[in-house]
């Protein structure tokens, strides 16, 4: 049959180390199979075995590790390099010389504070010979940059069916890494549908595999507020059901098990315009009971309120931006209100001026908590002049708009609608990857103004059933475009065909629902046949 | 293989707690002069009382109108022979992190909670997991004060597997409480006397049409047990590809699509593992002569041709060698008494066509028909050779009913009625009617698999008991690891009831009031596990939610 020639092809190039080593000119480099690609991979073709007891050596390290976040980081990567098969280390001899006896891990900076721009750089080496025992070399200026190393590592590792053992390959392997951006995220929605504790923590660990590292948690909107407000406890009325809500605990959790994976949150607080769900607790947010959007702008109360949840937000959510959302704001029910019309024009406000005046109040209040504010493109759009001089406007209506923002002086996230949302189901791969933030953008001090992007699972038609398989693995498309320094990525994505489907088994094989790349958004496979070529 | 159910012995010293479960039983309600003290709040959901939000729902049950709260260092006390089975450990440590896993800072103290306990007594010690071992089992939930004997959770069964059921059940009264921060068991006191309906409670999973990963095996068999399925019918091979390894001929797995999409044998047995510490079986399955094109990529021999490839070469003593070799490195791995030998969807052609197939034909005067039944029935004394019950899909009832083992189980799949014959001619029978229980059908909604009926047009009572239960298929031509938990459930859930639930408790009449409710709490309870199970009411299965909404209302 024709596939199974094609995928005796494919098998053959995934099989074949071919020796030698990089000759590090800018051709797309074929023989590497780490998603996302590093800077720099220098390899050989010898390959070593993992001892049974692999472990975990930090002598001269300057990180204490109290927290254990490398341990568990450790202890992560044995349990997904041995998920896939059942490893066995006592039978058959083994030479000695070709043992992998650990990891070597030094990391030179002692704090573990997660913060944007933090250096998540590393070199992980690994010689065919070292000192007995052999051990892989990991340095890194943080444990966020090891940790990374770490996911670079399990993707070395194999298992070979003949000898039931764990093998490392393209051995002696030096690779220097580090990500083009600092700021690469991934959008979930919990207001439209319900996510569970379980299914964030899935995507979290999954995120971390392909090193993005922020976890936009757009929480609330019009359908539902879930989570709980310490100082106004009855926002959380507005969740669908009991069930379907968050405690200040479990969202510390959230919190906590991202960070641990090098993960920061940046919660979102959409105002005024996709709000409604706050007045099912507090009627009084909403311009009247049948106009319910936006929150009522001429009411000191929904800023005590906003403020009350800042305050709240800035317990749990430790990322030095917050999400102000502004998007979308039709201001009708202001003008329909007879309360609110008085109030406008005894201040002199027209709709426009008056959702500049919400915003820009808002903004001062995150600021007032220690924020930095980010705010969809809208704000910009409408009065980018008056914005906050530190915002940073999150791109999403269309292409072009990060070059107005830098030109601006201000900072900017890319999100461009037609290529990095996710829950657009016929935007391929192959568009996800060669998305381009700086587009048109030459000036250095403006392209450090791009602080990096994300792509978004909006959740209108997403909740625990299809979540994984709507994000994996075009979102991984994006995760490269993100990391991987320009002159390191496919010209044409095609040539990376063969390593994201690599990627995209290798998530099924750590039990993520990761879809065919051969097929819409979350298709499913219209055929029997091979993940690799699906 | 069950075990006997005890004596009850007066000096036993489980003998005073039978006797007063059975007093409870009888009195429905007990009264407690304690008051509540956290929130009243007779659901998860609403103040709706009349629901009993369990899935599938138990056969007999009490309940009363408390609120208990639930110590998350709840301990475990293991009694009985079998009480300390590490199966019986591993189960509750599982079941405690699932109880417990929506976490909030309760303001409780120790001493504060109605339930640290969980009471565990386990009769038998015998491990063995067969069909139609006991799963029985009850639960008794009660606030312990200075009164009453029983505190707190008891479970009581004769098996390890029945008690690992009561875990189950029990994980499914409680539930996290947003006020109070603090996981309750609503509506007690519980008492719930509970066994399945069936013995033989299936999920297939077709490994050769796509490739599931261990992992995702694991997943669907952690979440099989929260439905209390217990038989994995693992469909390894096929046309397709051939992913395990058969030590007897190695190169049978140059099947594989590829060599990172296969099981070793060690592989194998951890599934088979891990199935049996969750009281699930896993029954594998050849599907010969048919659906074994792959076998040939390691062994064209087995082909009648290389351009006409399938069914097997029956003219062959290769061919059965080959077999009997996979049949005999497989009974190491799995200790199931039931062995599936498919024999369905034979196309005969490429022996009619392959000119030595044919002239072998002619010397034992032969039709193609009856060298199909001779594979099969060749097929059939090979595997009970090795001490396996064959079971085969119903072609081969349908074609040469009269010649099969009496021991065969006919696998039901083509349609409605097959059990009935079968039955009637003293074979066991499984059910798994395609126009309800295929899973790959998306068009059959919630309702088409919870309405089907394993003993439709069985009246006789011994007939009825040689329906050893029923199947859902999960054929995966168009599924693969992105969305197989999204095709299996919650649909497998609504047979799953079926099968486990008598009919007096699980009516097939008005179920959009009885059932439906239910189990769209319990498609939120797997989400909630971590399950990707998808919204009940959709029409066509695994299709995304139609909108934003919450779990309970898609």
């Amino acid at each position: 049959m024709i596939w199974q020639t094609i995928f005796l092809g494919v098998v053959f190039q995934l099989i074949f180390v071919f020796g030698g080593s990089n000759n590090n000119n800018n051709n797309y480099e074929k023989n590497v199979y780490i998603w996302p690609m590093p800077e720099s991979v220098h390899y050989g073709n010898k390959t070593l075995i993992l001892s049974k007891d692999f472990n975990l050596k930090t002598d001269g390290t300057k990180y204490k590790d109290e927290s254990g976040i490398l341990r568990d980081g450790f202890t992560r990567l044995l349990d997904v390099v041995t998920l896939n098969n059942v490893v066995e280390y006592n039978v058959g001899k083994v030479d000695p010389s070709v043992l992998l006896h650990g990891i070597h891990v030094v990391v030179l900076s002692e704090g573990d504070e997660l913060q944007y721009g933090v250096d998540e750089s590393y070199k992980l080496y690994i010689n065919s010979k070292g000192n007995n025992p052999n051990y892989a070399h990991i340095e890194a200026a943080t444990v966020y940059g090891a940790l990374h190393a770490l996911q670079t590592f399990s993707q070395l590792c194999h298992f070979n069916l003949n000898t039931r053992k764990l093998v490392v390959s393209q051995i002696p392997i030096s690779i220097t890494d580090r990500p083009r951006f600092s700021y690469r995220g991934l959008l979930i929605d919990t207001s439209r549908h319900y996510q569970s504790l379980p299914m964030i923590k899935k995507v979290i660990d999954s995120m971390a595999y392909a090193k993005l590292n922020v976890l936009h948690w757009h929480i609330v909107d019009h359908q539902s507020f879930p989570l709980e407000i310490p100082s106004f406890p009855k926002l959380w009325n507005g969740a669908y059901s009991r069930p379907e809500r968050y405690t200040v605990a479990a969202a510390a959790e959230i919190v906590s098990y991202a960070q641990r994976r090098g993960i920061n949150v940046l919660a979102e607080l959409d105002v005024p315009g996709h709000a409604r769900s706050w007045g099912i607790g507090y009627p009084a947010l909403w311009p009247s009971k049948t106009c319910r959007e936006p929150l009522d702008v001429s009411n000191d109360f929904t800023f005590k309120l906003i403020n009350g949840i800042l305050s709240d937000f800035s317990k749990i959510f430790k990322y030095r931006f917050v999400h102000l959302g502004g998007d979308e704001v039709d201001t009708t029910c202001w003008t329909l209100s007879p309360r609110i019309r008085k109030w406008m024009k005894q201040k002199g406000l027209n709709e426009s001026s008056a959702y500049e005046y919400f915003v820009l109040k808002a903004q001062k209040i995150a600021l007032s908590h220690g924020y930095e504010v980010i705010n969809w493109e809208e704000t910009f759009n409408h009065f980018g002049d008056k914005l906050d001089r530190k915002t940073v406007v999150h791109n999403w209506l269309g292409g072009g708009v990060a070059e107005q923002v830098v030109k601006a002086g201000l900072r900017c996230i890319v999100s461009n609608q037609d290529k990095w949302y996710l829950d657009h189901l016929d935007t391929e791969w192959q568009e996800f990857y060669m998305n381009e933030p700086l587009t048109n953008i030459t000036k250095p001090e403006q392209q450090k103004l791009v602080l990096g992007g994300e792509v978004c699972a909006w959740g209108e038609h997403i909740d625990a059933s299809d979540l994984e398989s709507t994000i994996w693995p075009r979102a991984a498309a994006a995760a490269e475009r993100l990391w991987t320094q320009y002159d390191k990525l496919a010209k044409d994505p095609n040539e990376a065909t063969s390593r994201i489907s690599n990627f995209r088994c290798l998530l099924n094989q750590r039990g993520v629902a990761a879809a065919p790349l051969d097929m819409p958004g979350r298709g499913a496979p219209d055929g029997p046949g091979s993940c690799y070529l699906q | 293989m069950s075990t006997r159910f005890p004596t009850i012995n007066p000096n036993s010293p489980h003998f005073f707690f039978t006797v007063f479960s059975i007093c409870l039983y009888l009195t429905p309600i007990i009264t407690n002069s304690r008051s509540i003290r956290t929130i009243t709040s007779p659901s998860h959901l609403s103040d709706d009382s009349s629901t009993t939000y369990l899935w599938p729902l138990p056969s007999e049950f009490t309940s009363g109108n408390e609120t208990l709260t639930v110590n998350p260092n709840l301990s475990i006390s293991g009694s009985g022979n079998g009480g300390n089975s590490v199966i019986v450990r591993d189960a509750f440590a599982r079941y405690k992190s699932i109880i417990f896993k929506h976490v909030g800072r309760s303001k409780f103290s120790d001493l504060d909670y109605d339930v640290g306990k969980v009471n565990v007594i386990v009769h038998s010690s015998d491990e063995e997991l067969q069909l139609g071992v006991d799963e029985s089992y009850t639960l008794l939930i009660a606030k312990s004060n200075g009164l009453s004997i029983i505190g707190e959770v008891t479970i009581e069964a004769n098996t390890v597997y029945g008690a690992l059921h009561g875990l189950e059940t029990f994980s499914q009264l409680c539930g996290f409480d947003y006020g109070t921060k603090t996981v309750q068991i609503y509506k007690a006191p519980w008492f719930i006397k509970d066994k399945p309906r069936f013995a033989f409670r299936g999920l297939l999973l077709d490994t050769s049409r796509h490739y599931y990963p261990i992992e995702i095996i694991k997943q669907i068999i952690e979440s099989m047990s929260y439905a209390k399925l217990n038989v994995l019918h693992w469909h390894i091979i096929d046309e397709q590809s051939f992913p395990l390894e058969v030590p007897a001929y190695p190169k049978l797995w140059k099947g594989a699509y590829t060599k990172w999409e296969r099981y070793t044998v060690e592989d194998a047995s951890e599934i088979v593992n891990f199935a049996k510490m969750r009281g699930i079986n896993v029954m594998a399955e050849i599907d010969v002569p048919g659906h074994a094109e792959s076998w040939g990529t390691g062994y064209p021999d087995l082909w009648p041709s290389s351009s006409c490839r399938e069914p097997l070469d029956v003219s062959k003593n290769f061919t059965f060698e080959v077999l009997s070799g996979i049949l005999q490195d497989m009974r190491d791995i799995f200790p199931f008494e039931l062995f599936h030998l498919g024999g369905d969807e034979v196309n005969t052609d490429c022996w009619k066509y392959t000119p030595h197939v044919k002239q072998w034909l002619q010397e034992r005067n032969m039709t193609e028909k009856d060298a199909y039944q001779y594979f099969v029935i060749k097929g059939q004394e090979i595997a009970i050779s090795k001490n396996w019950t064959p079971v085969n899909w119903e072609e081969t009832f349908n074609t040469f009913a009269e010649k099969l083992n009496p021991k065969t189980v006919v696998h039901n799949w083509l349609g409605p009625g097959v059990c009935p014959k079968a039955v009637a001619q003293g074979f066991k029978c499984i059910y798994s009617n395609q126009g309800v229980w295929y899973l790959d059908h998306l068009d059959v909604t919630w309702d088409g698999f919870y309405d089907a009926e394993p003993l439709e047009g069985i009246t006789d009572s011994t007939e009825q008991k040689l329906v050893i239960g029923g199947e859902v298929c999960m054929w995966s031509e168009t599924a693969d690891p992105s969305n197989v938990q999204q095709t299996i459930w919650p649909r497998a859930a609504a047979a799953a009831e079926r099968l486990w639930t008598s009919k007096e408790a699980a009516p097939i009449s008005n179920t959009s009031e009885t059932a439906l409710t239910r189990l769209q709490y319990f498609r939120c309870l797997l989400t909630r596990r971590g399950v990707q199970a998808s919204p009940v009411t959709n029409f066509y299965a695994r299709s995304p939610p139609s909108g934003p909404g919450s779990c309970y209302d898609q």
